[in-house]
Order: C-alpha cells, then structure tokens, then sequence
C-alpha cells in the first residue's frame, strides 16, 4: 500500500474533523469572551441579563426537545423559564438513543440555531452554495477543500452583512435573528435556587463525559464517517467535506453573530458611564441616524445607499457616544486636560 | 388614596401601579399594525413585488385589509376575544372611508401605510392612557382596586375574604420582574372560565330512499382564575415583594390565628378565676377561723 493509500484510508477522513473542532472551539472561546461581557452588565441590567439567559435556554430546550423527538421518545412535558429548561420523555430510551438525546442537548445550541440562520441566510443569498468539487481525496486535500469552502462561504458572508440593507423585511428579520443568536446562543446560568454557572468549563466538561461515558457511540461514530468518506472515494464525490463544511459555516455564521452581539454589549456597558438622558440619546442616535442617511441616499439617488447607510450610522454612533463620552466623563481625557483640573485641598484632582 | 377614604385604624402599606410592558398583548395588537404598515409600505413601492399593485389602488386596499382581517381572526380566535376582530375591522373600515371620501386612490400606496402607523400610535397612546387610569392601594385591613378610563370602577377585597391567591408571571415579567396577582374572594369573584365545544355529524343509508342525518355535540366549561385588570394586581412590580405582602396580609386576617388567641386569652382567665376562687376560699376559711377564735375569747372571758 503507497503512502497515499494510507492517507486517504487513515487519515483524509479526519481532516474535516479537525477542521470542525477548531471552528467550535473558536466559537467557545467567543462566548467566553461575552459572558465576560454580560458579567459586567450584571446588576446595571439585569433585565438584559435574564433575556439573553432565556434565549440561550430556549435554544437548549429546543435541542433538547428535538433529541427527544428523533429518537422517537416522545415529550411528556415541556417547561421552559427564564432561569430553567426542562423537557421530559414520554418513553425513556437507554443506550445509544440516550447518548444522541444527550449530544443534542450539549452539543445541539451550538450548531442548530445557527444551522437555521444559515438556511435563512441561503435563501436570501444569490450567491449560491460555494462548495468546491474535489479530485484527491488525501488529508491535506480535505482540508484546503474545507479550508477553502469556509473562505468561500465567510467571504460572501462578510458582503452580505456588511452591506445588509435593513429598509428590506426578510433582511431586517435576519439581523434582528442574528443578533438574538449572538446574544444567547449559551445561557450564562441554569436554576433559580442554586445557580449553575454555563462556561466554557460547564460546556467541556459535558461533552467529555457524553464521549468518555459511551466512547463505543463515539467510534461507532467515526467508523460511519469512514465509511462515508470511502464512498465519496468510490465514487469521486466531495460530500463527506460538503457535509462538515456545513457544519463549519453554521459555526461562523456563529462566531460572526457572537462579535456583532459583542460590540452591542459593549457599547451598552460603555454608555452607562453617561447620565440617563444622554444615554438615551446616543441609543437613539443609531436607528434614526441609520434612518436619515437611507432618505438622503434615496431622494439624491446616489448608490451604495445600503452600505453607507449601515456604516454611516455606526460610525455616527460611535463618533457621538466617544463626544459624549469625553464632554460628560473622565473618559477620554489626555494627563494635559487632567492636569488643568484644578487641584483640591486633599491634593487630589 | 384620599386620607378621608381610609377607614379607622387603616394605613397604605403600598400603592401600585401595572408595569408599562404588563399590558403586552394590547400593545402587540400596535406593534403588529407598526410592521404592517412597514412592510406594506415596502412591498408596494420599493420591493421586486411592486409592479402588480402599480396604479391599481383596489389591489393594494384588498390586500392590506385582507391581511389585517385575517391576522385579527387568527387573534381572536386564540385570544377568544371578537373585539380585536372588530377592533381591526373598524381600523379597516375608516382607511377604506377615508380613501373613498377624500379621494386619495392616486396616493394609496403611501397613504395606507402612514394611517397604519398612525394608529398604531394611537393605539400605543390609548394602551399607555388605560394602564395610567389603574391604581392599586394595599392597606394593613383590605386592598382597593381602581380603573378605568372614561367610567371609574372600583373594587374593595378584605382580605379575610379572599380564599385564595393566584398568580401568574409571563417570559416578559420573568425577565423584569413584574407579575399578576389574582385574588379570588369566597364569592368567586376573580374566576373566569374555558369554554370549548365540539361537534360532529353523520350521515348515514346510501340508498336515494333510505337514510338518516344525525348530529351530536357537547361543551365543557372550565373555572379559570380571570378577571379585568382592574380587579386585579395586574404586572404589579417587583412582583415577588408584593406577592409577599400581600400573602402575609391574607394569612394576617385568617379567623384560625384568631381563634387561638381567643382560646389562650380565655385559658387565662380561666386561671385567674380559679386563683380568685382559692383566694376567696381562704379568705372565708380565715374568717370562720377569726369567728371561732372570737368565740373562744368571748367564752372564756
């Protein structure tokens, strides 16, 4: 057997794996990064707080729900707060039933919500499905192929959302959808009485047990994506990368939809060091600025109304929250302007 | 709460009022109307989908009102509530009014879009008016329930009359922390009820000269706490505290507690009856004593 036969029996299948793995974890790192976030926000928002808490519940339950209804298990009850998702069978399975109920609930939130933006995104999109066709099936191979297929695919992402025109209804109803996405696609706590923290940890920790628990499901698993990926060899086929590449857009469109949510929360901590009227100034200066911009464009005809009409007003907004900023707070203030402050009798500025 | 309204010994432990998002299934009769209007105005002059409802005014009318009319149905229907049906209806019936007298079939593309977030306006201003007209005042002996816009009702609940306490707290109160309060007094004021039905028919004998039609049917009617939301503690804030008082009020006035303390004060003075008796006793043994010595004295003397 050559080098290569080896490659493409032993080793091209998990390119795409890998590939996968990486991507997820990337996506966990970014919501690390905004329960962070969120922590700060707590007890200045708490309202904010509980509502991207339900959002990242309900996907769970949601998932959840879906394990239990694929494996044909049948939901007894459904109970769905702010603080706790609950869904209970009708016919409680064991054995591998049990371990895919398990796999939806902790690795479902992270693949299908945004699986469904995706779909949504492709209908709105011309640009079509960007898979490439491949002829060598070796490791390497299937990874630039994959590789390749996310470039494609962030590529056309990035102009999409970039010049997303929000005056259009399904478009509108995308970002609003893709924003919900970023903002709860985990929950940060789970129970009312005895609060568990959802971190990276949590999610880990999980996961691990699910495979470590039953790891014959798990190769189980990777002896049908092996069989796959020879079928694909058989018959010159590039499904098996198509598949994963799924996958892998459905974890940026997530990573892209945790950055925007991100900024948002960002700019919601940073607004709270102004006074309560001229915070609702700067939030109101992003729709109607947005707003303004889209009529002037319109009536004098010029083009890329849509683009600048999107970049326009956040640059607007950021321009006017740093202004207030610097007029209104210490932020912003160079040692110059500080040092002009005159000195009290403590000795302090 | 006047001062004069409160009666004796009475004092205002806290005076409420529903929380501005509480009314949300009015409101999201405006909102629906705000996205309408948006979206029509968008369909009819900007999208790809304009070009059939150019110049063709009676289109553009039937097809928003057929989609108000239809989305109301849907409303009512699960609401089980025929107002918001005729409440769209009127909504209708005035754009189709005013198209027609004003003459404004040239500019019923924009036309219809401006009136529908216009009244959705309205309709916020008219929800935020009715929420403001409510007033909830709890006092140490009863709470007082006042509402109303134009006609002023009131409703007074002691709270030893009130059987029993249901609450209710939606996604929306969960997350800012405002709920509904139902007390249900022992006449069953504060209950609602369900009422479903349903029916079938058959038919039955194939033949031209033989055959019978029958239909059968049934209802079933279900006690549910609902009432108005003047007659209750509607999206009350922070709804947990209130819960709380209100709870502890109720079981401040049950007649048990009552009746305990009773039973004890009369033990008491149960045993100061006996004690008096003993005293009184002793003091008569004291007295024969006194008399007998007495007697002795004046004998020997």
């Amino acid at each position: 057997m050559s080098g290569e036969a080896i490659d493409v029996v032993l080793f091209a299948p998990l390119a795409p794996i890998f590939g996968l793995v990486l991507f997820w974890f990337i996506q966990l790192l970014f919501i690390e990064f905004q329960k962070g976030l969120l922590n700060q926000l707590r007890g200045t928002h708490d309202a904010l707080i509980k509502f991207t808490n339900f959002i990242g519940i309900f996907f769970q339950t949601i998932c959840h729900a879906l394990g239990y209804t694929l494996t044909h298990s049948g939901i007894s009850s459904f109970y769905l707060s702010v603080d706790y998702g609950k869904v209970d069978p009708k016919k409680k399975k064991s054995g591998v039933f049990e371990w895919l109920v398990n796999m939806f609930l902790f690795v479902g939130p992270f693949f299908l919500p945004s699986f469904l933006l995706l779909a949504y995104f492709f209908l709105l999109s011309e640009s079509g499905l960007p898979l490439r066709a491949q002829e060598v099936f070796t490791f390497a191979e299937n990874l630039i192929v994959f590789g390749s297929n996310l470039f494609q695919f962030t590529s056309n992402f990035v102009v999409f959302i970039g010049t997303i025109d929000l005056f259009h209804p399904a478009y509108a109803g995308f970002f609003i959808l893709f924003i919900l996405l970023g903002l709860g696609i985990r929950p940060s706590y789970i129970g009312k009485k005895t609060m568990e923290k959802v971190d990276i940890f949590y999610d880990l920790k999980n996961i691990r047990y699910n495979i470590l628990h039953k790891p014959l499901y798990v190769l189980l698993g990777l002896l049908i994506a092996y069989l796959f990926s020879y079928v694909n060899v058989l018959f010159n086929q590039s499904l098996y990368v198509a598949v994963f590449s799924f996958f892998g857009w459905s974890s940026i469109l997530a990573i892209f939809a945790l950055i925007y949510a991100e900024v948002l929360l960002f700019w919601i901590y940073v607004l709270d060091d102004l006074p309560n009227g001229f915070r609702i100034i700067a939030l109101l200066v992003l729709p109607i600025s947005y707003i303004i911009l889209r009529i002037v464009f319109y009536m004098f005809s010029w083009p890329l109304a849509a683009e600048i009409g999107f970049w326009g007003s956040i640059g607007i907004t950021s321009l006017i929250t740093m202004l207030l900023l610097h007029q209104l707070t210490n932020k912003f203030k160079t040692l110059f302007t500080l040092n002009s402050v005159p000195r009290m009798s403590g000795g302090k500025k | 709460m006047e001062e004069d309204e409160l009666l004796d010994q009475e004092h205002v432990e806290e005076i409420l009022s529903p929380h501005p998002l509480s009314f949300m299934g009015l409101q999201s009769l405006c909102i629906f109307l705000i996205l309408w209007g948006l979206i029509f105005g968008w369909l009819v002059n900007f999208s790809d989908f304009s070009g059939p409802f150019n110049n063709n005014a009676l289109l553009q009318i039937a097809v928003w009102s057929l989609v108000l009319l239809v989305v109301s149905v849907i409303a009512s229907i699960i609401k089980v509530l025929w107002r918001l049906f005729f409440l769209y209806l009127a909504v209708v019936l005035i754009a189709i009014g005013c198209t027609y007298w004003l003459s404004l079939f040239e500019s019923v593309s924009v036309f219809l879009p401006v009136y529908t977030v216009v009244v959705s306006i309205i309709g916020f201003l008219m929800v935020e008016w009715f929420r403001r007209s409510h007033k909830y005042i709890i006092s140490n002996q009863r709470i007082v329930f006042k509402g109303g816009i134009i006609t002023k009702e009131q409703r007074t609940l002691r709270y030893d009359k009130i059987s029993d306490i249901n609450t209710k707290q939606g996604i929306i109160g969960q997350i800012f922390g405002f709920g509904t309060i139902i007390p249900i007094s022992q006449s069953g004021f504060g209950l609602g009820s369900d009422q479903s039905f349903a029916g079938g028919g058959v038919q039955g004998g194939a033949t031209k000269k033989v055959g019978f039609f029958g239909f059968f049917g049934g209802g079933r009617e279900v006690q549910t706490p609902r009432t108005r939301s003047y007659y209750e503690l509607h999206g009350v804030y922070p709804f947990k505290d209130i819960k709380k008082v209100v709870e502890t009020l109720v079981q401040g006035s049950v007649s048990t507690p009552y009746l305990q303390k009773q039973v004890e004060y009369q033990e008491e003075q149960r045993d100061f009856q006996e004690e008096q008796r003993d005293l009184q006793k002793e003091m008569r043994d004291l007295l024969k004593k006194q008399k007998e010595l007495t007697q002795t004295i004046e004998e020997e003397e």
